[in-house]
């Protein structure tokens, strides 16, 4: 399927309407599904509302957690297997409203926490690009969704990196935008005060035209921005001669990588070659330092506060208002046994986690210090914004993950290169991936976070990137021609 | 230091039971737990700051008119429950 | 005998048109599951939205209380697991509550204490449950209605003080309009915490939760100072736990030793940025709040000359002592004022079971009945016969006075002929009073009857004495 302004020209001039696409999209959808897996359920029938926004007619998908009133969501767990929300989600009811049209449901790492796509209760997203490797997630099915060419963007949450790393695996365009700037209402929470709304598309302008659409205050998510006179996709194209970027030298020096492997050697080479490129069109890119002990506190600060608000925010899963009832004979085991059978065992063991860290006698220790990390590393961000106006750094040190190689995100040599995207999650920063080319055939990403509240401009910068790189709209089976 | 008899309670008060094994493994990461705060622990003066709850602050203090509107309806309050009665959630007895 | 330490927690339904944090209507209804919003079920997605007014109306509490207001406010997550919370966790106030540091003034047995108040803060109700013999029902109604936990120090030491001080409190609830506190709606519920101790230092406490009743609060104290004592007198220790109080046993029975406490896991509710409150919204809710009763009472007192007894009972419901100030601003003085008040128009809103908004006695008409009174105008019993007219009609007592024919007769010369007419008619009754029979009433009854009860009864008797003198 083409990008979002190419059907925009095909639907304005005739050429197909959208139900063509829609049954085009539903076709492709099942066709995949097998081999796949990126859908939890695939719509049978087409709600459409006529409006005339950029995106009109435009099919799409949506992730599992994500409330659409009468359609299954289920966060990809068992928990909620047969839940049928009765309100919409913020963001979908904007993209209705905009006409826009629901081809499926995405499948998630279970309750999005997770970065593998392996977890959800109906089974492995697999990477289009080779089926033996992992998207990555937790928004696995909407990155493979658009990867796979189904649907021009899709819809995905981002805590710690969750879409921008699938976005890197699979050769799409990931963006998360500032903290507060789209409605996190129905959006089923993981982390709140890192949890982030976000879009997939094949480009950068797609990208900035599906968010236009999304972002905006709500009266109903109290943490949402005031709305800014800006539309994103208007400016894409200004001039960014003399905007400065940065990179981190402690996540790329080479000297780090020493005895890695040839793949991360490639993927730095690569992210190198681009930082050339950018200086080419007119960007000033600096190296900064930053110490070391901080950039490795980043993971364990980010599993630290998650885990915590994640056991919190799933509190409401008990079966009792609604997804599937336990048995028992009285209501405290029917809770119980709804959650003992609703959760699987990694999501049971974070949530053990998540408590101990809350617990009185833990929580200065281990909740308040990641917290206190947190701030440390998000004000040294907001030193550099002071004179940079974005970051670049490689979304990931490798390709797509093969499913039976997990890494290891602790050990020593992954545990910057592979987790430094949360900075974008803690200090809500926007943050797009686009692809930066491939490395033995599978698709690799550059990461641009800009500062809070300055979507357009990290828009912008990526933009003018995407163009001098050139690797726009991939899709494997278009690729392989 | 965190014993699996202790987890075991964790995970009771959680509302939740496993298997054996996946004690074990919850404990094995309570290793990690460890690692993780002692990585963070290292930090000189960390006591000092403020701990970092909210991505930025800012004030834009837009709480909500006191309107009252009942958006769902009782049949919609009672979808998804599993057993109804009344127009209310039933449940086996509750424990005092 | 020990020293007897109590403390409070007292729970207050915010008196609002929507829920704490969604739009659901906030009002007692008897159809179960109809005040609802997705947020109040706690489904997957939801996020609190704070409600405007019942955040004014804490602050205003809290500065009622003499609370210091923070500059910043913030919201906490309580985490515990129950049937009746949907999210798994109760939003509340733990970091930065709306007010800490208080205090109020109470008044025992003509005695004033203060009673200080650790903090105040806002929270949500949970949802309602009946049980029935092998199952219960859920109803969200009441789960998210805005809720206000006033939380004392360990400052009374009495039964009596307990329930003055849970008056004043309710009192300040009506006075400010920030509750109507009725507790037979469950509206008001305390927390008893209780130790006992021989010397200054405090003892272990116990706590009784969700007391429904002020007359409870009085008897689970009464009963668990009661248990602690013959605890102490034994030589035993008290153990720090939480106790139900039963209310047909009149005994309290363990729930939870120390040792089970839950950790509520409390952390900054994420969902809520911090609000900044300004001075100027700060001085604009002090400027609302009227002056409260204790203020009244000891300026009813003291600038008034009223007695405790009297300007108690004016204060008791505002719009009574408001309607009292406002009639005694129009040039009554406040003692006629006070006894109309307090009996003639209480005693009728109370037969009628009426408040005062609900009747037609406007302040004028009340102050020109006394006025007509004082001026000998119409009698004290005419005037009661007046009043009845007022409120029932809403007419002025002047066109009632003429109206009904009431004017008083104080002329001598059409009295005089009545009297003598009478004494004539009745010899054997003047003598039997010479006699020092009492018959002297009935003359003064048969004139008002002559005159439908229009003579001025003191004039009337004045001319009686003198004409049966003259025989």
């Amino acid at each position: 399927m083409k990008s979002i302004m190419d059907l925009r020209n095909d639907l304005d001039n005739n050429k197909t309407t959208h139900t063509d696409l829609f049954n085009e999209a539903i076709l492709k959808a099942h066709k995949y599904q097998d081999e796949f897996n990126s859908f939890v359920t695939i719509m049978d029938n087409m709600y459409y509302t006529k409006s005339d926004t950029l995106i009109d007619g435009i099919p799409y998908a949506l992730k599992d957690n994500f409330s659409t009133k009468g359609i299954l969501t289920t966060a990809s767990s068992n928990i909620l297997k047969d839940y049928i929300p009765v309100y919409d989600a913020t963001v979908y009811k904007k993209l209705k409203d905009a006409g826009a049209v629901l081809v499926g449901k995405t499948v998630l790492d279970e309750l999005a926490m997770g970065g593998t796509g392996t977890t959800g209760h109906t089974g492995s997203v697999k990477n289009p690009w080779d089926p033996s490797r992992q998207i990555g997630g937790s928004s696995s099915g909407s990155a493979a969704s658009v990867a796979l060419g189904i649907v021009p963007f899709s819809i995905g949450s981002d805590t710690g990196d969750s879409i921008r790393k699938p976005a890197a695996f699979g050769g799409v365009v990931g963006f998360k935008p500032t903290y507060g700037r789209i409605s996190r209402y129905g959006l089923f929470a993981f982390a709140s005060s890192l949890d982030h709304v976000g879009v997939f598309a094949r480009n950068v302008k797609d990208t900035a035209i599906v968010t236009d659409i999304i972002k905006g205050k709500d009266e109903r998510d109290m943490t949402s921005l005031p709305d800014e006179n800006i539309n994103y996709v208007d400016n894409l194209d200004n001039d960014i001669k003399g905007k400065k970027l940065f990179y981190i030298k402690e996540v790329v020096d080479l000297n780090l990588y020493k005895d890695a492997g040839e793949e991360t050697i490639s993927v730095l080479n690569k992210f190198y070659e681009t930082v050339e490129k950018c200086k080419k069109l007119g960007f000033e890119v600096d190296e900064v330092s930053v110490d070391e002990k901080l950039l490795k506190a980043i993971y364990p600060s980010y599993m630290t506060i998650s885990c915590a608000e994640a056991t919190s925010n799933n509190s409401n899963l008990t079966g009792i208002i609604f997804g599937p009832r336990g048995e028992g004979k009285n209501i405290n085991e029917i809770m119980f046994d709804a959650r003992t059978k609703g959760f699987s065992e990694l999501i049971k063991r974070r949530f053990i986690q998540g408590s101990y860290i809350l617990q009185r006698e833990n929580q200065e220790r281990l909740f308040k210090n990641a917290q206190r990390l947190r701030r440390i590393i998000v004000d040294k961000m907001n030193e550099f914004y002071e004179k940079y106006d974005a970051m670049i750094l490689p979304a990931s040190g490798g390709i797509a993950p093969k499913f039976d190689s997990e890494i290891d995100r602790m050990s020593d040599r992954y545990l910057i290169l592979e987790n430094h995207m949360a900075i974008a999650n803690f200090g809500g920063f926007p943050s797009i991936t686009i692809p930066n080319g491939m490395v033995n055939n599978m698709p690799i990403g550059l990461n641009i976070t800009g500062a809070c509240f300055k979507d357009s401009l990290t828009l912008n910068i990526a933009n003018k990137i995407e163009e001098e790189l050139g690797y726009k709209n991939l899709i494997k089976e278009e690729y392989d021609v | 230091m965190v014993t699996k008899d202790d987890l075991k309670v964790y995970a009771a008060k959680l509302m939740f039971d496993m298997d054996d094994e996946g004690y074990d493994r919850t404990l094995k990461e309570f290793e990690t737990i460890e690692k993780h705060m002692e990585i963070i622990g290292k930090f000189d003066g960390i006591e000092n700051v403020e701990p970092c709850v909210f991505p930025y602050v800012i004030y834009h203090a837009d709480y909500r008119e006191d309107i009252a509107n009942n958006t769902l309806t009782n049949e919609e309050v009672l979808k998804n429950a599993h057993d109804t009665k009344a127009n209310q959630i039933k449940v086996p007895k509750v424990v005092e | 005998m020990y020293n007897v330490t109590i403390g409070l927690e007292v729970h207050c339904e915010i008196n609002t048109n929507s829920k704490n944090f969604s739009w659901a209507k906030n009002s007692y209804s008897e159809y179960p599951n109809e005040n609802i919003d997705t947020v109040d079920l706690g489904f997957p997605g939801v996020l609190p939205v704070l409600n405007k007014e019942a955040f004014r109306k804490s602050l205003m509490m809290a500065l009622a209380l003499n609370c210091k207001t923070p500059d910043v406010v913030m919201f906490d997550r309580k985490n515990y697991y129950y049937p009746d919370l949907p999210k798994g966790y109760q939003i509340t106030q733990m970091t930065k509550p709306v007010g800490i540091d208080g205090y109020v003034m109470i008044n025992v047995d003509g005695k004033d204490i203060k009673v200080g108040i650790h903090d105040i803060h806002l929270e949500e109700d949970t949802a309602s449950m009946e049980h029935f013999s092998d199952y219960s029902l859920l109803d969200y109604n009441r789960a998210g209605v805005p809720l206000l936990e006033t939380v004392t120090t360990p400052s009374l030491h009495s039964a009596d003080e307990a329930i003055t001080f849970l008056e004043t409190l309710k009192g300040i609830f009506l006075y400010t309009g920030v509750s109507e506190a009725r507790t037979d709606r469950g509206e008001m519920r305390v927390d008893v915490n209780i130790s006992l101790s021989k010397d200054d230092t405090l003892g272990t406490r116990t706590e009784m939760k969700n007391i429904n009743s002020f007359n409870n609060v009085r008897l689970a104290i009464e009963s668990e100072i009661k248990r602690q004592t013959e605890i102490l007198d034994s030589g035993k220790i008290v153990e720090q736990e939480t106790r139900r109080f039963d209310e047909k046993q009149l005994k309290t029975y363990l729930m939870r030793s120390k040792a089970d406490a839950i950790d509520y896991k409390y952390y900054i509710e994420p969902n809520i940025p911090p609000i900044k409150i300004s001075d100027e919204y700060i001085n604009s809710i002090k400027k609302e709040i009227p002056m409260l009763q204790f203020d009244r009472v000891n300026k009813y007192m003291n600038e008034l000359g009223l007695s405790r007894y009297d300007a108690e009972i004016l204060v008791h419901d505002k719009q009574i002592s408001d309607y009292f100030e406002r009639v005694i601003s129009m040039g009554v003085d406040a003692k006629s004022a006070s006894n109309w008040i307090t009996t003639t128009v209480m005693g009728y809103l109370n037969k009628e079971n009426k408040k005062i908004s609900d009747i037609c006695l406007k302040e004028e008409y009340l102050v020109e009945l006394i006025k007509l009174v004082q001026d000998g105008k119409i009698s004290s019993k005419q005037s009661k016969q007046i009043f009845e007219h007022v409120v029932t009609e809403n007419k002025r007592p002047k066109d009632l006075v003429k109206s009904l024919g009431m004017t008083q007769i104080t002329d001598e010369n059409v009295i005089r002929p009545i009297v003598i007419k009478l004494l004539d008619d009745y010899p054997n009754l003047i003598e039997d009073h010479k006699k020092g029979k009492n018959t002297f009433d009935f003359f003064v009854g048969q004139v008002m009857k002559q005159t439908r009860g229009q003579a001025n009864p003191s004039i009337t008797a004045n001319i009686i004495k003198e004409e049966i003198e003259k025989r």
